[in-house]
């Protein structure tokens, strides 16, 4: 009896800080290098976005988790139309056919990047999907997320929106 | 005539204290020469892991399917594996081997860690006889999002003949090759497989493809080919 209330216990304290986990803040740590290919084949880097936010998303097409956040990376991208704020999907270790036949049946706005050999996944240190990294307006690493998340509402909302006020840029 | 009686008592006895230091286990009895120690993961004991260990015992290999987690009341979580007595472990696999056959295990997730921490509780002679199928596991202490990853200690796995199966679709999938290398600093030969179109715990996914669904009707054919290679077929 004593070890099952034990475990019973031992169950609440890591489900608790399971939950409490939400979005790590980092101290303005410097980003990984991002080396990647848009599904056309352009090179691209995190120059690309300079003085943008970054929503970096790590994803997977075979990964529910990562696909049921997608409408509302979406949906956010939609409602901050204007803003300095970029968000990039990268297919962490796949292929272009699966993420070719994953985004023929979702519509999505924002650019989606090939991580084929999983060497960006590397860097990043990047261990469950979806990872998610929001980088400031000089590129630095701000906060990370592991697990999913409304994007369009809530904490994420919160958080890009403080980022978004301390840009550099201001809004078009 | 009392005297009989009381021997029988105390050799019940002692019978009874000797299974209780052995996590409890379900047996699928065969009459081959091969044994395999199912040890499942933190997720339980699924109806097709079980349905896999009939087909198996139907041709010939025995199987002890183990749900350590439920064995020792502890909550359905990856670190309650940690917590899983390591000479009980040790003394389930000596008692496999005492029963003569070739012996097996297959540990499936973070069930690898009380599986080769028991394995490193051996004497190596008996760690050289003994073949490990480790699926999709799961040997960090540290993975942390832009952290070099950190594994847990395991101990002497001199002479432990090791395959990982490792399916494609996985975020571990990236990190393979760190993991053969842990398992090697500790002594073990090992051998990866990768397991193309599948994800991990296929077998029991929410939303499986008509592939996984296969797959998992296919799992006794996939854990003989592995006794095979591991040489215990």
């Amino acid at each position: 009896m004593k070890r099952l209330l034990a475990s019973l216990a031992m169950g609440l304290v890591l489900t608790t800080g399971a939950y409490a986990a939400g979005f790590e803040s980092r101290a303005a740590t410097p980003a990984p290098a991002l080396k990647a290919h848009d599904m056309s084949g352009v090179p691209k880097t995190l120059a690309d976005y300079r003085g943008k936010v970054v929503v970096l998303n790590f994803w997977a097409s075979w990964c529910p988790p990562c696909l049921r956040e997608m409408p509302s990376m979406e949906r956010l991208r939609v409602k901050m139309k204007g803003q300095p704020l970029e968000i990039v999907a990268l297919a962490s270790a796949e292929g272009p056919d699966d993420v070719k036949a994953f985004l023929s049946k979702m519509q999505l706005g924002f650019p989606i990047l090939l991580d084929a050999d999983g060497s960006n996944t590397k860097r990043w240190k990047v261990f469950a999907l979806p990872t998610t990294f929001l980088l400031d307006a000089k590129g630095r690493v701000r906060y990370v997320l592991t697990g999913p998340v409304e994007w369009d509402e809530g904490e994420a909302l919160r958080i890009i929106e403080s980022m978004l006020a301390e840009s550099p840029v201001k809004p078009k | 005539m009392h005297f009989y009686r009381f021997l029988i008592l105390i050799l019940a006895v002692a019978a009874t204290s000797a299974r209780a230091e052995l996590p409890d286990y379900q047996a699928f009895p065969a009459q081959g020469t091969q044994l395999l120690l199912w040890v499942s993961s933190e997720r339980g004991r699924a109806e097709p892991e079980m349905e896999a260990a009939q087909k198996l015992a139907a041709q010939g290999v025995e199987v002890w399917a183990l749900d350590p987690l439920s064995a020792y009341f502890l909550p359905q979580l990856p670190r309650s594996m940690d917590a899983i007595p390591q000479q009980e472990m040790a003394d389930w696999l000596r008692s496999a081997l005492a029963g003569g056959k070739r012996v097996s295990v297959l540990a499936v997730s973070r069930a690898a860690v009380p599986v080769l921490r028991a394995a490193a509780l051996l004497e190596p002679a008996q760690r050289r006889r003994i073949g490990v199928v480790l699926m999709y596991p799961n040997l960090y202490t540290v993975a942390e999002p832009l952290a070099v990853p950190d594994y847990l200690d395991l101990g002497s796995l001199k002479g432990l003949r090791v395959r990982i199966l490792q399916p494609r679709r996985s975020a571990a999938t990236p990190w393979l090759a760190g993991l053969v290398d842990h398992l090697k600093v500790y002594g073990a030969t090992v051998e990866p497989v990768i397991l193309e179109n599948l994800r991990e715990g296929y077998w029991v996914r929410e939303t499986p493809t008509e592939f996984e669904i296969a797959e998992g009707r296919r799992m006794d054919g996939l854990l003989l080919r592995e006794l095979k290679a591991l040489g215990q077929k």
